[in-house]
């Protein structure tokens, strides 16, 4: 109907009608025919529609699929490993933890099959059950050092406080790998693998006593802990012949180089012990100790007792006998000197008190400050040469270049001489002859390829 | 700066890394050509310049930022940058010394004891990590210093942290701790 009070905003005309399109209400202006208002198209429901737009467009949500893959193969490491149930269902919740915390839901399929393993471990040390990092990035087949660093991620991410491995558990389950006995080799070199492992363990044990299994990665330490146990339960020729190469060959394992360091070390450890076996005649070597390996372990407490007693009395005749030099008086005898060296300094040191006067001072004091500084000297970075049993990166330091003297007291404030800054400066001149022998070099290279 | 104790620690620095800015570009050839002690490294983008005195190794990219390493203390740090650029201003470039900042020190020292790694582990959780089979030390993380310190069971320890005098306090804050699980040497 016209009149409606409304004027069009094309023409200006208020001859306005309702002219319905379809079903929708349209109001026209008669003139120009423009739309000057229209109703609604469509009807929705009373109180807005059933269904909203996104329920509607939403998909089913899936579990994500490599989330599933990686419980899966946490399932499978677990099996391997032939650990308990208890484990197991620890480690899938681990997993699933990280998996989907933000430091590992972007990262690659690999990394996240290593975090797995990791999850395995973990579940592992909580729950009491020994396994070493390199035996599951030897099972994941990945480098020892990325399992290291997603571990260590995955241990922080999570906030768990895992106990440390210690080494004695592990040489058991570790000892099962090597296949030596009577059903692989022969009856000469076979051996029953718990009286392999228990072997094994008491050394293991007497190598943590004396500093060779500190900070030192384990399973080379075992290996040679198991070769050592090998070859002196039957210590006869044949294994004393057989070199760790051919062991691990026999045993099917994997050599580690280290290993051998550590069986030099143990030897080391054994003959110092092996020393103060009363009943043993000959001088025990590293060749011929693995025969009293048997006595050593079985008496191990008390040789080692008895030899940081002797190496005691060794040390304190020494310091006695040290102190005599120093003091330029005439002291009483020294309790017992058992080194003819000793005997030698006494003798001088009564020598020089009998020389008259001032020449007295010189001669005493200089030995004292020698002994004094020499002293300061091993004491301060090389206790390990006063111990018996110290660790073998003490007992043998690498050799440190002396610092350049006269380089302390530096301020900021020196004079920069000009000389000295065009030492820094090639002529114009030597510029031009380097970059052209830079380009004859590069020309010939490129002849020759 | 030493420990608290009757013997004062020795603390030992061994490393300070710096960064300062030239505040104009630099072109590398240049320098690698003309410069001497330069090592050139154009797949990086970079030339490494050695001063001799002090014994300074210096990065120096192509957008005027400059690393040094090497010096043993920062004012020898900040002697050896204040060289470089003096270097540098001779070689042509119009060179302005600015935000030079001391970054990293790393420090050793040595306890006269040895150190049972598991007890301290142990005492310290979750602040001190030790995995032996992948490091031989202890790692502790001194978070409101920035202060690393790795502990080695022969009792020395090293020392990582923003500036010296952080290097100090971490090792101040740490002795009473090593001490409680200290190893008697015999």
């Amino acid at each position: 109907m016209s009149g409606a009070g409304v004027s069009c905003p094309g023409c200006g005309s208020s001859n306005i009608v309702d002219d319905d399109l379809y079903s929708q209400a349209q109001m026209v202006c008669v003139d120009c025919g423009s739309v000057v208002s229209e109703g609604v198209l469509a009807h929705d429901p009373n109180g807005g529609s059933d269904v909203s737009y996104s329920w509607t467009t939403a998909v089913t949500r899936k579990p994500c699929v490599n989330l599933v893959k990686g419980l899966q193969r946490v399932k499978a490491i677990c099996r391997i490993l032939r650990v308990n149930k208890e484990i197991e269902d620890l480690s899938q919740t681990y997993y699933k933890q990280a998996y989907q915390h933000q430091t590992f839901i972007k990262v690659s399929l690999q990394k996240k099959e290593v975090l797995a393993g990791c999850c395995v471990l973990v579940s592992c040390r909580l729950l009491n059950w020994p396994i070493t990092m390199a035996t599951m990035s030897c099972l994941l087949d990945a480098d020892p050092m990325v399992v290291g660093v997603v571990y260590q991620e995955m241990v922080k991410v999570l906030r768990i406080e895992a106990p440390i491995v210690n080494v004695t558990d592990v040489v058991e389950a570790h000892s099962q790998e090597y296949k030596i006995s009577l059903l692989h080799v022969p009856e000469q070199l076979a051996e029953n693998s718990k009286d392999l492992a228990k072997r094994a363990v008491a050394l293991v044990e007497l190598a943590a006593d004396t500093w060779i299994v500190t900070g030192r990665k384990p399973i080379p330490i075992m290996m040679a802990a198991i070769y050592l146990a090998w070859q002196s339960l039957k210590p006869s020729k044949q294994r004393l012949k057989f070199t760790l190469d051919r062991f691990c060959q026999i045993a099917k394992v994997n050599k580690h180089r280290t290993a051998l360091k550590r069986i030099t070390e143990m030897k080391e450890v054994l003959c110092k012990l092996g020393r103060e076996i009363p009943w043993v005649r000959e001088e025990v070597t590293p060749d011929n100790v693995v025969r009293q390996v048997d006595d050593i372990l079985k008496n191990r407490y008390a040789l080692l007792r008895r030899a940081l007693r002797t190496h005691e009395d060794a040390l304190q005749a020494e310091d006695s006998v040290t102190e005599e030099v120093a003091s330029s008086q005439a002291s009483e005898p020294v309790e017992h000197t058992p080194n003819a060296s000793a005997v030698e300094l006494y003798g001088l040191n009564s020598e020089r008190t009998q020389q008259p006067g001032d020449g007295n001072e010189s001669p005493c004091t200089a030995p004292e400050l020698q002994n004094d500084s020499q002293e300061s000297q091993e004491s301060a970075p090389n206790w390990g040469k006063r111990m018996l049993f110290a660790p073998p990166c003490v007992t043998h330091p690498k050799r440190r270049r002396a610092g350049l003297p006269g380089l302390q007291d530096v301020n900021g404030d020196e004079e920069i001489s000009d000389s000295e800054i065009d030492s820094y400066i090639r002529t114009p001149r030597e510029a031009r002859e380097f970059a052209l022998t830079q380009k004859i070099l590069s020309l010939s290279e490129s002849e020759k390829s | 700066m030493d420990s608290s104790n009757d013997d004062a620690l020795d603390i030992i620095i061994t490393n300070v890394v710096a960064t300062f800015r030239t505040r104009c570009h630099l072109n590398l050839r240049t320098i690698a050509l003309e410069g001497t002690n330069v090592i050139y490294k154009p797949e990086v983008g970079k030339v490494l310049m050695k001063l001799r005195k002090p014994k300074i190794t210096a990065s120096i990219w192509s957008s005027g930022k400059i690393i040094c390493t090497g010096a043993t203390s920062e004012d020898e740090a900040k002697l050896g940058a204040r060289r470089l650029a003096r270097v540098l201003q001779k070689l042509g470039f119009k060179v302005r010394f600015s935000a030079f900042k001391v970054v990293n020190v790393l420090a050793v020292c040595s306890m006269p004891f040895a150190i049972r790694l598991i007890d301290f582990t142990k005492k310290n959780r979750p602040i001190a990590s030790y995995e032996p089979e992948l490091h031989p030390a202890v790692t502790y993380r001194i978070k409101h210093l920035k202060a690393t310190i790795q502990v080695f069971s022969t009792g020395s320890i090293t020392v990582t942290g923003p500036n010296v005098q952080n290097v100090a306090t971490a090792v101040e804050q740490v002795y009473p701790l090593l001490f409680e699980c200290q190893k008697p040497r015999n």
